[in-house]
């Protein structure tokens, strides 16, 4: 089945991610000097400088050694031990939506890069990379249910708990939702190729799913690129930033 | 002519990068807002709370450095906008909850410690009564006008207080100078147990902690490095500390002023006499029939925690309560690392005394709900607080230090000697007869008030 669809190219699809991961890379490098216009240490002079801001957050998460280090990525970081410590509902959601991204993310990195081998005959690996990609399925399906579950709790959040909504904003919202229209896209487009994992072929509609997969694409990569590195979104950066640099915090 | 402070842009140098970090790391998750001893007395404010206070500051420096601001060019600040915001800033006690329940591990109190001295060079901040504090304590070493010589008029004659020696007693000027009655059941405490111990008299200096938690650095290096120096002169090796503001800039703070070497550890009292009575030294002759919530001080709780450790900042004062014969100790709802500040710190005392006042409130019910009789402290500041939280309540609970309920029990004469700042003296006392003690008032005799609250 061809994937792309309303006159794009393979050729083009690859400009336009390398176009999109070099707004990224910007929008990250945006910040960091941002942030480098802080001091490298209490009563410090400015410095204004990039990389000073690395170094202070190398020099602050290496503080108390690389045990500490190591210890707060994996309990802090990767099992959120600080969240599980408040409120379980809301540990399930962010393990939920975090490790969901995370895998969906490399996973769609993975396809490219295996898309590239298949269009090009990379080393006469076409084949074989037809079938990795053909095994990736599972994995998209399952990850992505694992993003839907995050989402839809913190949706739920969102709606049914009154202090949390009156304390949302039309930011919380936006991302919220987003993320939760990306996903849904994201399913639906694969629904509609039929054959899909748990609903089979009840929403099987190929004709257009190129073009409903080709939505999710833009509205993932949009949110990616061109509003998280600029917006308050950046905290998905910089949350783990902040734990590691705070060594898992007070 | 009006200054072109509009024209300023947000300053950002007091603020480690990595605490520009930080402030784009919160993730909203509310968290804070849900403990947050401020918010919960003015439900009409969100603004005071961590969540929205980090979303504005991000907001006020997107004006000149964002991409916009980039492309553009930057936007002036809004005089309504930073009035506000430097009204929300200082509506914080630095009490640091929010950055216990914090889920990205942001180290709050740090960070508004930080934002404050940028508004305070901007011309925003401080607020209220608080810019009287660098201006006095330059003027005096103090907060209150008092003579340094004056310092220890209210040492007992018969009381042994040396000059120097390897064991300080850092007193801090409102045990001093407001709340005798606390200093002079330390020294009473410490000379029936046989410890020979110095006192700084007129080189003590303001530990200068409303100075930085109001974000008015200047004075601070002058006082911190005063006083490290005068300790070591003593020849300290252990620094005791019954005011919970002083031991916290004496382990936080001054080492970070000081260039030198530090000879000697700061040391809670409660501590130093939980080890007393774990060798058997404390004696005590008289019960306190009394049901008592201890409160802990967040500078010697929250802030210290991670630098003493749990056990000396949370156990070691309910240790020396449970010491006490006849006496009951209860908990509040809300405590050790989670308990609700009593509003007096940040410099909200002095700065917004309504809000300080209804946060003491908030506190006297949570005693008041678990029918204690006494709220203890180790703080003269949230002492001052709550007994001001207490009056306005009309509540019948009473407000003492943990030294003052050991030095009762213990049979040691508490009477504070005639000197130039009786008729300032107002707190509870116990008033003890060879058999039983009793918590009696001490009203203040002379009018008017203090220039700044008794509290940072």
């Amino acid at each position: 089945m061809a994937f792309y669809t309303l006159g794009l190219t393979f050729e083009i699809v690859i400009f336009l991610t390398v176009i999109v991961l070099a707004v990224w890379a910007y929008g990250i490098y945006f910040n960091f000097k941002k942030w480098g216009l802080g001091s490298t240490g209490y009563h410090d002079p400015l410095r204004r400088s990039f990389w000073l801001f690395l170094a202070t957050w190398i020099h602050e998460a290496f503080k108390d050694g690389i045990w500490v280090f190591l210890r707060t990525v994996v309990l802090d970081v990767l099992l959120l031990r600080r969240t599980l410590a408040r409120s379980p509902v809301r540990w399930v959601m962010h393990m939920a939506m975090f490790y969901g991204f995370l895998a969906l993310a490399a996973l769609s990195g993975i396809g490219l890069l295996l898309d590239i081998v298949e269009h090009y005959n990379l080393a006469g690996y076409a084949h074989e990379a037809e079938m990795v990609k053909d095994m990736m399925a599972l994995p998209f399906d399952i990850f992505g249910y694992l993003l839907l579950i995050g989402a839809t709790i913190a949706i739920s959040r969102r709606i049914l708990i009154k202090f949390v909504r009156d304390n949302t904003t039309a930011y919380d919202a936006l991302l919220i939702g987003s993320v939760f229209l990306i996903t849904v896209t994201g399913f639906y487009a694969e629904w509609m190729r039929g054959n899909s994992f748990l609903v089979g072929n009840m929403f099987e509609y190929p004709i257009y799913a190129p073009h409903f997969a080709l939505i999710h694409t833009l509205l993932a990569l949009g949110l990616f690129a061109f509003i998280l590195p600029w917006s308050k979104y950046i905290h998905v950066i910089a949350t783990p930033m902040t734990l590691i640099a705070n060594r898992g915090g007070e | 002519m009006a200054d072109n402070r509009e024209s300023k842009p947000l300053m950002t140098g007091y603020m480690m990068s990595t605490q520009l970090l930080e402030v784009d790391g919160c993730n909203r998750c509310q968290e804070c807002m849900k403990w947050c001893p401020t918010f919960a007395v003015r439900p009409d404010r969100p603004g005071i709370t961590p969540m929205y206070k980090n979303a504005r500051w991000r907001e006020l420096m997107a004006k000149n450095h964002s991409l916009r601001a980039k492309i553009f060019g930057g936007k002036p600040l809004n005089d309504d906008e930073m009035k506000i915001f430097t009204d929300d800033t200082y509506s914080c006690t630095t009490c640091g909850v929010c950055g216990t329940v914090c889920e990205a591990g942001i180290r709050t109190v740090d960070l508004w410690e930080a934002m404050r001295p940028n508004l305070v060079d901007r011309g925003d901040g401080p607020v209220g009564k608080q810019s009287f504090f660098p201006k006095l304590v330059k003027a005096d070493r103090n907060p209150y006008q008092a003579k340094q010589d004056d310092r220890l008029c209210w040492v007992p004659k018969d009381a042994k207080v040396d000059q120097s020696g390897e064991i300080v007693y850092f007193a801090g000027c409102t045990a001093e100078f407001r709340q005798q009655a606390l200093a002079v059941a330390t020294v009473r405490i410490l000379n029936n147990l046989n410890v020979d111990f110095a006192m700084l008299g007129k080189d003590e200096w303001c530990c200068a902690s409303a100075m930085v938690r109001t974000g008015q650095r200047a004075v601070m290096a002058e006082h911190a490095v005063h006083n490290v120096d005068a300790l070591k002169d003593a020849g300290a090796k252990t620094v005791l500390f019954a005011c919970a503001g002083c031991i916290r800039n004496s382990t936080v703070d001054w080492p970070r002023w000081y260039e030198g070497y530090i000879p000697y550890k700061s040391m809670p009292l409660s501590v130093f006499l939980r080890e007393k009575l774990r060798k058997g030294e404390v004696k005590y002759k008289i019960p306190l029939n009394y049901t008592v919530t201890y409160h802990d001080p967040c500078h010697n709780g929250r802030h210290l925690m991670h630098e003493i450790g749990r056990d000396w900042a949370y156990e070691a004062s309910r240790d020396c309560l449970q010491s006490i014969p006849g006496l009951k100790l209860v908990e509040m709802v809300r405590n050790r690392e989670l308990q609700r500040c009593c509003g007096a710190g940040g410099g909200v005392k002095a700065g917004i005394p309504d809000l300080a006042l209804d946060m003491a409130k908030a506190r006297v019910i949570d005693g008041e709900q678990v029918k204690a009789d006494i709220i203890a402290s180790t703080c003269p500041f949230c002492r001052r607080n709550i007994m001001d939280g207490r009056t306005d309540a009309k509540s019948s609970i009473k407000v003492l230090d943990v030294v003052e309920l050991m030095a009762a029990s213990m049979g040691l004469d508490m009477t504070i000697p005639e000197n130039p700042y009786t008729k300032y003296q107002e707190q509870d006392v116990l008033v003890c007869g060879p058999e039983k003690c009793e918590v009696d008032t001490l009203e203040r005799q002379a009018p008017g008030k203090d220039l700044v609250g008794e509290a940072h």
